[in-house]
């Protein structure tokens, strides 16, 4: 007996024969493929011919029957009598198969909403499993192929709660080692490619809880997958996550780098120190680039092709990657070395940008270097002493000296603009914001001058060496280190100091302060966890003061700010390095040091930070790079001279070396 | 008098009598109760779901019973809720077959579930996250239909982010 006694009429051998191999096994049609459902369609309006009423009605009353019985009959019948095989199967198959031509909107009717063959989502026909299939079929008798095709047929022309209801009376007969294979198959057959068969935006959803790595991976896997993956929501999202932020899941930041914009377009900006402590500060960078490619995708949107002629559209997966490489360089410590040879004498300051690297020194002379060729463009020679402090923007340059002069430099032509006199020592540090300077002196003092209005003010309260000085310009505020172990807050507006950091109560320096950073930091600092107080609290043998610090801050942060008066423009932290080989992290707010940072073994001339970063250099001739948020030293790069100075950039950092010359490590 | 339920029917017709609260947890139905009954239910409330069979509703109702006093971090904070793990109760209920956890996130997102939508799509992306590309095919069941040359370049391209 072949299909056609199932099936009748002749002139569908040719179908028939299809359908045997369709119905490989039930495994492979309890999710059928969409092919499948579309030629039982066509076959079904040849089998239409077959059906009687006769054998429908007997049909019906068959299927009130429990499954397992039903079953077991139509195996014997199909085996055993070709006459009762005729009356069950065929009208079985004729009548489900029908029954789908005639209402083909209702395909819940035969599939499970799942295998209905408008929802693509459908299991990849396995091509072994069918190989394997037929070759054990091959092996039995002819008789047993038929009878097996025949539980086939009826399972594959079955609506789906008939199927349900057949594969519960199966498994209900199953032992269990049969049960186990099936338990076995099941879980290797029910595989779901998601990405590509859930609707896109949650495909992409999916895809945006992920690392870079993965994303990566998931872009090889296949055409769907890669178009998904590499897909620009994505990568803006994960641009979000990590430019300019430490990512709080994965621990990555990537550096903003708007510098490379703006050197693209036609303007170049101001300088290293300079950025550094601006770029710390999120909202002075107005036009950073994440900001400035958000506006592009919304124009993008709005007015796509027009914006399309204009703006080059560069995918945010490469924006990513380009600061990735740039971020495992320095995680790695992967970098190339610049040296900038020349100066007589130590070098004592320095500062760069992407084009120029400027730096003073013991002999008296700046020099201005381009950092591509590394060639000296200009010497700047008036002081008459040492160089101990400079900062430049794009157009001019700010020096200081041992000659106790301030001088204003064109270093675009090498002139000197002008000359401040007024300090009664050494001038050892200089920083400027628009049209103010204010340096600070070995005569103790820190002086504001106001270019325009030819005005100076001196700010007192130091009793040594003033160090360092760094004005914060969206608070209007500057910030002293001295050798009187102290830092001060000085408020530009009407020249009051108005905080001291320092003393042991507060965990201060115990080394002359030598550089000082004020910064706001969005997230959590990781901070140090003081085992005396931790301990005291324990013993509950405390003084009220520890002790209020502890169980009560807010009311002991009153306590102590009461001359600093609440502003959301003041930075929230302080970095200041010292001779006492420390690195210290302080809270403004509180003028508490809340990080000590240890590792050098001599003192910390020079330190420089971005939003990730510190660079430090000390006397120890070394090098050491830390990770901001949580203050673990990084890396640590030995150098063959004492290290007077420092500088720090998105991709860079330069050294001035008391051998008097320059070095620069390149991360990009 | 008992409490007027709501009736939530399947694909495949089995109703499922669950608490206002319960429903209220999608969306979805909160806002046709909403709007269906302006003055709170007084009567049995039936809401057909033809999207979702009756075991895949089963599960979600059972989730929604679970979560019923939960309060979940609010929907604007999109740091919040990226960053926070998988709830250790969700996380067990979804260790359900790939076919399950595919129509529980399609039902999630029908009926706009969406704390668990989340939870259904990290667990998703956990069994992305780490695979080397074929070990993503056979997980998934892709076929790999790059030619050589294109699977070399774009192995290539993606190089970069190996190896951190």
């Amino acid at each position: 007996m072949n299909l056609q006694n199932v099936c009748g009429p002749s002139g569908t051998v040719k179908d028939n024969s299809n359908r045997k191999s369709q119905y490989d096994s039930i495994l492979a049609q309890s999710v059928s493929s969409q092919a499948n459902g579309q030629s039982e369609n066509e076959n079904s309006d040849n089998q239409n011919l077959e059906v009687k009423d006769g054998n429908l009605v007997l049909l019906r009353e068959e299927n009130n029957d429990s499954g397992v019985a039903n079953e077991k009959q139509k195996l014997h019948s199909s085996s055993s009598d070709k006459n009762s095989e005729v009356s069950v199967v065929t009208p079985f198959l004729a009548k489900y198969i029908t029954d789908q031509s005639m209402i083909p909107k209702d395909n819940f009717y035969k599939y499970c909403y799942r295998h209905n063959p408008e929802i693509t989502c459908n299991r990849r026909t396995d091509e072994d499993n069918s190989k394997d299939i037929q070759r054990q079929l091959e092996k039995l008798p002819v008789r047993d192929q038929e009878a097996i095709n025949h539980v086939w047929s009826i399972f594959g022309a079955a609506p789906h709660s008939h199927r349900t209801l057949i594969v519960k009376g199966i498994l209900a007969q199953c032992c269990f080692p049969q049960l186990s294979y099936i338990s076995q198959e099941v879980s290797s057959l029910i595989r779901i490619d998601y990405i590509s068969f859930l609707p896109v935006e949650i495909a992409l959803k999916i895809l945006c809880y992920l690392d870079c790595a993965s994303l990566c991976n998931a872009a090889q896997v296949s055409k769907k997958w890669k178009s998904l993956a590499d897909d620009d929501r994505v990568w803006h999202h994960m641009c979000e996550q990590h430019i300019d932020r430490k990512c709080p899941n994965c621990g990555w930041g990537l550096p903003l780098m708007h510098m490379k914009r703006v050197r693209e377009g036609t303007t170049y900006s101001s300088c290293g120190n300079k950025r550094t402590s601006e770029a710390i500060e999120p909202t002075s960078s107005a036009g950073s680039e994440v900001e400035y490619e958000i506006k592009r995708v919304k124009l993008n949107q709005e007015e796509q092709a027009k914006q399309q002629m204009k703006l080059k559209k560069r995918p945010w997966k490469s924006v990513y990657c380009e600061r990735f490489k740039l971020e495992k360089n320095w995680r790695k410590g992967t970098y190339s070395t610049k040296m900038f040879t020349g100066h007589t004498d130590g070098v004592t300051c320095l500062q760069f940008n992407h084009k120029y690297l400027m730096s003073g020194s013991y002999d008296g002379t700046i020099k201005v270097w381009k950092v591509d060729t590394q060639e000296c463009l200009r010497t700047l020679v008036g002081h008459t002493k040492g160089i101990r402090a400079l900062a430049f923007d794009s157009q001019k340059l700010i020096t200081g000296g041992l000659d106790s002069t301030i001088k204003v430099w064109n270093y675009h032509t090498g002139q000197c603009i002008a000359t401040y006199q007024g300090h009664s020592s050494a001038v050892v540090a200089v920083d400027f914001s628009k049209k103010t300077i204010v340096s600070g002196s070995a005569d103790h003092t820190v002086k504001v001058w106001h270019v325009d209005s030819r005005t100076c003010y001196t700010l007192r309260g130091h009793t040594d060496w003033v160090n360092s000085v760094k004005i914060h310009a969206p608070s209007n505020t500057a910030f002293s280190a001295s050798d009187d172990l102290t830092i001060r807050m000085w408020d530009l507006e009407n020249n009051q100091c108005l905080r001291v950091f320092g003393g042991v109560e507060n965990n201060g320096h115990i080394g002359q302060v030598q550089c000082v950073i004020p910064f706001a930091y969005k997230d959590t600092l990781v901070e140090d966890v003081i085992e005396s107080e931790a301990k005291e609290n324990q013993d509950g043998n405390v003084n009220t003061a520890a002790n209020d610090g502890l169980n009560d801050g807010a009311e002991h942060d009153d306590d102590n700010s009461d001359s600093l008066p609440d502003n959301p423009d003041y930075p929230t932290h302080l970095l200041t390095s010292s001779l006492d080989n420390t690195i210290k992290v302080w809270n403004v707010k509180t003028g508490k040091c809340i990080r000590t940072q240890f590792g050098h073994i001599e003192g910390v001339w020079s330190i420089s930070a971005d939003t990730f970063r510190i660079i430090s250099g000390a006397d120890d001739r070394v090098i050491k790079v830390w990770d901001l948020q949580n203050g673990k030293c990084l890396h640590t790069f030995a150098s063959n001279s004492n290290v007077s100075c420092v500088a720090l950039s998105d991709s860079r950092f330069a050294a001035g070396l008391e051998d008097g010359s320059v070095k620069m490590y390149c991360f990009d | 008098m008992p409490e007027p339920k709501v009736i939530i029917i399947s694909s495949d017709d089995e109703k499922f009598p669950v608490d206002v609260k319960v429903a209220e947890k999608s969306i979805l139905m909160k806002k046709m109760i909403e709007d269906l009954n302006p003055d709170g239910l007084e009567e049995d409330f039936e809401i057909p779901t033809p999207n979702v069979r009756s075991t895949v509703l089963a599960k979600v109702i059972e989730w929604c019973t679970h979560h019923k006093n939960t309060v979940f971090p609010d929907d604007d904070d999109e740091d919040a809720r990226k960053s926070a793990p998988v709830d250790e109760w969700d996380k067990n209920f979804l260790k359900v077959d790939q076919e399950m956890l595919y129509e529980i996130i399609l039902a999630a997102n029908y009926l706009n579930i969406r704390p668990l939508m989340d939870s259904g799509c990290k667990i998703v992306a956990e069994m992305i996250r780490g695979k080397s590309p074929e070990e993503l095919r056979r997980t998934f069941n892709i076929v790999n239909d790059f030619s050589p040359e294109e699977e070399a370049a774009i192995r290539r391209e993606n190089e970069w982010a190996e190896d951190r």
